[in-house]
């Protein structure tokens, strides 16, 4: 009666484990595709950001903004050098 | 009761008879579902469900010597719409339109019945998500990699195009394409009954994208030569304009500028403006290959630097045809005032010292009439007649630089070769090839020496006369504050494409020179193609343009001055 009782049990407990690892491990490729497709979603983002701060700081940018706001090339002398 | 057990027994017999050929058909069946219908369903599922993708890497950057960002890839969107799945149109457009895309229904009808009608092209990734994450039916993308450059015109005919199969077309984008393509992972994934999608493995797409090419070009360098050089391109409305820096001591080219150019930004409609006239257009470089014939004079003790030269009172004819100086000088002339003021009758009396086969000899040992290797696509290899094809006239016109021609890149190649005591490298802009993800180089790009071509002495000597031209000659305009410079002017005929003759109107002003004169830590070529106004003369439209530009790159890279006849001198504190 014992022995019959504890196969069934084992039985039941194989038959929750295997339905719950298939369970889990579905969830999880879920899961990993939302993470990856983030994931590459947060790299093309900041593949955006850098060409973002390059085009601002392209010289020619640069120099239209220094030309609007009046700014001239100091004389060498009005140079001081830090050290 | 017997005839009831009976009637009770066959009813039982029936219904267990009745049950049994129900699952018995049922068995039939699945049988039939299961091992006949097998691999019809199998594969009916197998479309449902899985599907098999292209993952397209991103292409790797293009970066200066200093890690600046030249050439970059991002991701963007094309959004399309798919009328016969659209449920609410005006829903559809108000969502759009509050992300800043506007449509009309007219212009879908205009598609007729296709199921894919593009509305707008290459969207970024944030306005894409907002308009995905309203879930309207009907409503599609699709993603891209697109190329981008930051610099705008900025090295435009260095960096070359791609092609729209993201395939390098020309420049650096067609040399280095096989290293900027990443590669193609083909994953499969698996889409369940509510349209959730489950990849069967994980990419990194930072894994995949293909290498970055970092260049020897410096982009404020770039910047500093491009503006002077620009400036002077539209003060004399030249048909074309060309500058080079290259640094002697490893052969890498640090600023090449070909104008006119073009915006990657905009449509180009003349195909002309691709060209990288640096490398692949020719010309007759005149005065500036005076070197060439004087080091290998010295080279060869044909001549001295003691010696002096008659210079005929400025005509000088040979076969037929009058040879002229733009300078008289009278009397007996130095070798160093020759350059200084140079002369041509000078350069045919020293290169007929040399003879024909020397003199063929050293133009070739000085890189002319041979491709430079460089890592660019179109170069060209210049035009030099065969030793046997050569007449009286070929030795004395090319002595100053006239009936040869030759690249931009070879003449700077030479005058760095002078730079750099004689030795000749090979040039080169590529420098490194990384790993996009972790930046470990991959291949390095060492400089490469060719061959030597003169010896130190001579290589020395050739720098002292370039200096003298400079200070006392007809480069006095290329003089940089400051600084000691030695380079030599070219001013040469061009030959006029109606009456097949040198033309006295279409000339080719240049200035080639180094800066420190002995030490040089850069090698500047100017040419100014076809300049129109009152004056045509290498001292006076390319030389001033020399020293504008030694001058902003000698303050950038911080070279020590070492011209003691200035005396101000930078307070440091």
């Amino acid at each position: 009666m014992h022995k019959s009782f504890f196969f069934i049990l084992l039985l039941i407990i194989s038959v929750f484990v295997y339905l719950w690892q298939q369970n889990t491990s579905l969830r999880f490729a879920y899961k990993i595709s939302a993470l990856q497709t983030e994931y590459n979603n947060i790299i093309a983002e900041n593949d955006n950001l850098r060409l973002k701060i390059n085009s601002m700081l392209a010289l020619e940018k640069m120099y239209k903004i220094a030309k609007d706001k009046n700014f001239i090339t100091a004389d060498e002398q009005n140079i001081v050098y830090i050290e | 009761m017997r005839r009831n057990i009976k009637k009770h027994i066959n009813r039982k017999t029936v219904l267990v008879l009745m049950v049994l050929a129900v699952f018995f058909l049922l068995f039939t069946k699945l049988v039939y579902i299961q091992i006949f219908l097998h691999d019809k369903i199998r594969c009916n599922v197998d479309k449902m469900v899985n599907r098999q993708i292209v993952e397209i890497s991103k292409r790797g950057d293009i970066l200066d010597t200093k890690g600046n960002i030249l050439a970059t890839s991002v991701k963007k969107y094309n959004i399309f719409l798919d009328p016969q799945v659209i449920e609410d149109f005006s829903n559809v457009k108000d969502s759009l339109f509050t992300n800043g895309i506007q449509i009309k229904e007219k212009d879908l009808n205009d598609f007729g019945n296709r199921a894919y009608v593009p509305i707008v092209y290459n969207v970024d990734s944030s306005i894409a998500d907002n308009i995905r994450s309203t879930k309207l039916k009907g409503v599609g993308f699709e993603s891209k990699y697109v190329r981008s450059y930051p610099e705008g015109k900025m090295l435009s005919n260095i960096l070359g195009i791609t092609g729209c199969d993201g395939n390098g077309l020309e420049g650096i984008e067609k040399i280095c394409n096989n290293c900027l393509l990443g590669s193609r992972v083909t994953s499969n994934m698996h889409r369940d009954g509510r349209g959730y999608i489950i990849q069967n493995k994980v990419i990194d797409q930072s894994k995949i994208c293909g290498q970055n090419v970092i260049l020897s070009i410096d982009r404020n360098i770039q910047y500093i030569a491009e503006q002077g050089l620009r400036k002077s391109f539209e003060k004399y409305q030249a048909k074309k304009a060309i500058c080079i820096v290259q640094n002697p001591k490893t052969g890498s080219i640090l600023a090449m500028v070909s104008l006119p150019d073009f915006d990657h930004l905009e449509k180009i409609k003349d195909l002309k403006v691709l060209r990288n006239a640096a490398i692949s257009d020719i010309y007759e470089p005149g005065s500036t290959f005076k070197i060439v014939t004087v080091a290998s004079a010295l080279e060869e003790g044909k001549v001295k630097l003691s010696d002096t030269f008659y210079l005929e009172n400025g005509k000088l004819k040979i076969a037929d045809h009058i040879i002229k100086d733009d300078h008289k000088i009278d009397g007996m002339v130095s070798l160093s005032r020759v350059m200084e003021m140079s002369s041509n009758i000078a350069m045919v009396k020293i290169a007929k010292k040399l003879g024909n086969n020397d003199f063929y000899e050293y133009i070739r040992k000085f890189g002319f009439y041979s491709l430079t290797g460089i890592d660019l696509p179109g170069e060209a290899k210049g035009l030099l007649l065969d030793i046997k094809e050569w007449n009286a006239l070929t030795l004395p016109t090319i002595s100053f630089g006239q009936g040869i021609g030759v690249t931009a890149l070879q003449m700077i190649n030479a005058f760095s070769a002078i730079a750099n005591d004689g030795v000749l490298l090979k040039p080169y802009i590529v420098q490194k090839i990384c790993n996009c993800n972790d930046d470990s180089p991959q291949k390095i790009f060492n400089p490469m020496e060719i061959r030597r071509v003169v010896s130190k002495e001579t290589a020395y000597t050739i720098k002292k006369i370039l200096k003298n031209a400079v200070d006392l000659g007809t480069g006095k305009s290329a003089k940089v504050k400051g600084y000691t410079v030695a380079g030599k002017t070219g001013t040469a005929q061009k030959i006029d494409p109606l009456t097949k003759t040198y033309s006295k109107k279409f000339y080719t002003a240049s200035f080639c020179g180094m800066l420190p004169a002995m030490e040089p830590e850069f090698v500047i070529l100017v040419i100014i193609d076809e300049p129109k106004g009152q004056s045509y003369y290498a001292s006076s439209v390319a030389s001033p343009v020399f020293a504008s530009i030694a001058q902003s790159i000698a303050q950038y890279l911080e070279i020590p001055k070492d011209d003691l006849g200035d005396k101000k001198v930078n307070r440091k504190f």
